[in-house]
């Protein structure tokens, strides 16, 4: 019984520990996402011709 | 065709034809030039934004600017030459690997789930089956005893 306690306490200390930097990250991560968006929608010309740009070079080292 | 070419008053050189098809001045030749020039820009600009119009990229991107990006880079990796090379046909067949396996699962699922239930109902109906000769074999042995009362 002791053993499952302190096993159990030890989860939920890690938990506490681990959650703020996950949400951290997922907060980061949603910030990034709408950023991204923002600048495509933004500037839709130049990403697309960038994006065709790095597929053909991703194609011509493909080829190789 | 013979041409002659004499000064004008205002300096603009008139061309005569021999033919007698009508003296253009250069600069009516320049005019009508740049006429022809300008409509042929106008049309040119006009199909340009009817066929940005239709294509309608701006709302496409501002829509689905993800989906957008991915079709820019599929069509860049085609112009490059990308298509039939050995990194395409490993991704074809991962991805065809992928479909099968997640088209499989739900077909193994029922077929497991039906053999499941099937196997069930057998192990169910033999127990009934077996509960139901003991209890005949009770009777009879409860109607032996009764006769041998």
């Amino acid at each position: 019984m002791e053993m499952t306690e302190q096993f159990e306490k030890t989860a939920r200390d890690i938990e506490e520990r681990i959650r703020p930097q996950i949400e951290d990250a997922k907060k980061k991560v949603l910030d990034l996402n709408s950023q991204a968006v923002s600048y495509i929608k933004e500037n839709p010309g130049k990403c697309l011709l960038g994006a065709i740009a790095a597929g053909y070079i991703i194609g011509r080292i493909a080829r190789r | 065709m013979a041409s002659s070419e004499s000064g004008a008053p205002n300096g603009q050189r008139v061309e005569s034809t021999s033919a007698g098809a009508g003296a253009l001045t250069v600069g009516q030749r320049v005019d009508r030039a740049s006429d022809t020039a300008q409509e042929a820009w106008s049309r040119t600009r006009d199909t340009v934004s009817d066929l940005k119009d239709r294509l309608d990229i701006e709302g496409r991107v501002e829509r689905n600017p993800y989906g957008m990006m991915a079709a820019a880079l599929g069509v860049g990796y085609v112009l490059g030459g990308g298509l039939f090379s050995p990194l395409t046909a490993r991704l074809v067949g991962f991805g065809m690997r992928m479909g099968l396996r997640l088209a499989a699962i739900p077909f193994l699922e029922n077929e497991l789930r039906g053999l499941t239930e099937s196997v069930m109902n057998g192990a169910g109906e033999s127990d009934e089956s077996s509960e139901g000769g003991e209890r005949k074999s009770h009777r009879r042995g409860t109607n032996k005893g009764g006769k041998g009362l």
